[in-house]
């Protein structure tokens, strides 16, 4: 049985993250490594040095207006009857201490100690791999404006915070980059548990048998509130599913060139 | 009326076709006349055009009280500080020429002297060279009250040469930017310096405790044979990692039964 996880607007949401992501990190890194091979190859794929930031500008405005229609989703999503629950509540992604006692006790369990932590909806991992986007972005977007209009920017600030707002893109966005391209792919692809991919983002769906073994408290949750059977989902096409399939995989290799490439070629470049 | 719109069509068709030959011949016509383009031969011409005249002008302003780099006159920030008498031989950045009386000037090349400078983004992506900025002989010291770099007037003299429409505030920018993690750098640019170790700190504490606890996960998910559901290509892994893993449980089994039939024994 399949048991519902993300709903459509969710799963266009982090395909729509997925793609201008990578298309920032392509024309982001093209031009931080612009004076190495890799650099100019990257930079080539977008129509090079100078087309690749106007490339740039533009994803970055359209990600910050996907932002927006995220923030008035997340608005449109709070009870306002029940503000505790749906805020603190399980289904929320807002951490709590119940998500340091699951990694502790995770912890242990990785090392033979203890059974594994009975997780709710959302794990504390994932919890993280959402907030580091959420604060990222925003980071990101008024560095990036600051760097982009200079002579309005320093109409307010002194020009030394531009050294600052340099500083701070490229610094937020390696951090960035190396989170997805080495955590959130290997939680997404090459754990066990979600080998060779995880198609709950793009099915809409996980296996029941899966998720009583790592939610089990969320089930438990649905059984008891009955609504188990309203939660049971289709099983995804296979036209479907070979499609996201290619898909994932390529945004993994395309990711993964990225990484290899700029670990390799990091040592000519300077973050200065 | 069909032969007015008739007439009106041919005539709004013959007026586009119009348009556009006459667009395609007013591109070739040079958009800027030749003559515009002044042609320099003298050296004296070329150094009055970017000294100051010592003149109050519009576009001057008092410096900025708010910089990130701190000076003090006469105390050259270095591994030695000195004095005050040596730095009025040493110090060089209120001379009309601050190369003055140095030997062999002329062999060398501004790098030599100036190491790292060079690596900046002005110079490595735009491929901007010193004395695009900086003039030709004799470059005056960058506190010359007549000097073009001085901060009264660069952003005049030195940046809008290509940044339209620059501001005092914006030549405040840092071209040649201290190295943000060097210790040296707390004290000229104490901000990038805890910006720069800030966002590392955040960048290697992410990575050192995600790398490895996901990575002990997915080995502890191996060793408790976890199945991949109805993925037959999850299947084929698992029956492969069930043979790898079932082999290292063999060997931490073996490990354990002689301890038990010590125990037994005693």
């Amino acid at each position: 049985m399949l048991l519902k996880r993300f709903n459509r607007t969710q799963r266009l949401s982090h395909l729509f993250l997925m793609l201008t992501f990578l298309i920032q990190s392509g024309t982001g890194f093209g031009r931080l490594f612009i004076t190495t091979d890799f650099g100019r190859s990257l930079c080539k794929i977008f129509g090079g040095y100078e087309a690749a930031i106007v490339i740039h500008f533009w994803v970055g405005i359209l990600m910050m207006t996907g932002f927006t229609v995220h923030i008035v989703y997340l608005i449109k999503r709070i009870k306002r009857r029940d503000l505790v629950n749906s805020v603190m509540g399980p289904d929320s992604l807002v951490p709590g201490p119940q998500d340091a006692q699951h990694l502790f006790q995770r912890i242990l369990w990785t090392m033979g100690m203890g059974s594994p932590p009975k997780l709710d909806r959302w794990a504390y991992w994932e919890k993280f791999d959402y907030w580091a986007v959420f604060w990222g972005l925003p980071l990101l977007a008024v560095t990036g404006v600051m760097l982009k209009f200079p002579l309005l920017t320093t109409q307010v600030l002194p020009g030394w915070t531009l050294n600052i707002a340099a500083l701070l893109h490229r610094a937020e966005a390696i951090l960035a980059a190396s989170f997805i391209f080495i955590v959130h792919f290997f939680i997404g692809h090459i754990r066990p548990l979600s080998f060779p991919m995880n198609e709950a983002m793009f099915s809409g769906s996980v296996h029941l048998e899966e998720a009583m073994q790592e939610k089990p408290l969320w089930v438990e949750r649905l059984k008891q509130e009955g609504k188990l059977e309203m939660m049971k989902a289709e099983r995804p096409a296979l036209w479907y599913r070979a499609l996201y399939f290619v898909f994932g995989y390529s945004a993994l290799g395309f990711g993964l060139y990225i990484l290899i490439n700029g670990i390799v070629y990091g040592r000519f470049i300077q973050l200065h | 009326m069909k032969g007015a719109m008739a007439v009106i069509r041919l005539a709004y068709h013959w007026g586009a076709f119009g348009f556009l030959i006459g667009a395609a011949v007013f591109l070739t016509i040079p958009s800027v006349p030749s003559w515009a383009q002044e042609e320099v031969t003298s050296k004296i011409y070329r150094y009055r055009e970017r000294v100051a005249t010592g003149y109050y002008e519009g576009y001057e302003v008092s410096p900025r009280r708010a910089r990130a780099i701190l000076e003090t006159p006469g105390i050259r920030r270095d591994r030695f500080s000195i004095g005050a008498s040596a730095a009025a031989v040493r110090i060089r950045t209120h001379l009309p020429d601050s190369h003055r009386g140095l030997k062999f000037y002329y062999r060398t090349t501004c790098i030599e002297c100036h190491p790292g400078q060079a690596r900046n983004l002005h110079s490595m992506r735009a491929g901007i060279t010193c004395r695009q900025c900086h003039g030709p002989e004799p470059i005056a010291a960058i506190n010359h009250y007549y000097s073009a770099m001085n901060t009264i007037r660069r952003h005049a003299y030195v940046c809008s040469k290509c940044h339209e429409g620059a501001t005092a505030s914006f030549s405040g920018f840092y071209v040649h930017e201290p190295p943000s993690t060097a210790l040296s750098t707390r004290e000229s640019f104490p901000l990038l310096f805890y910006t720069s170790w800030g966002m590392l700190v955040l960048l290697l504490g992410t990575l050192a405790f995600f790398v490895p606890h996901s990575f002990m996960v997915g080995f502890r998910e191996l060793l408790d044979k976890t199945k991949a559901p109805e993925s037959s290509v999850g299947k084929l892994a698992n029956s492969v990692s069930h043979r790898i893993m079932g082999g290292i449980r063999k060997l931490f089994e073996k490990k354990k039964v002689p301890e038990n039939e010590v125990d037994d024994a005693a």
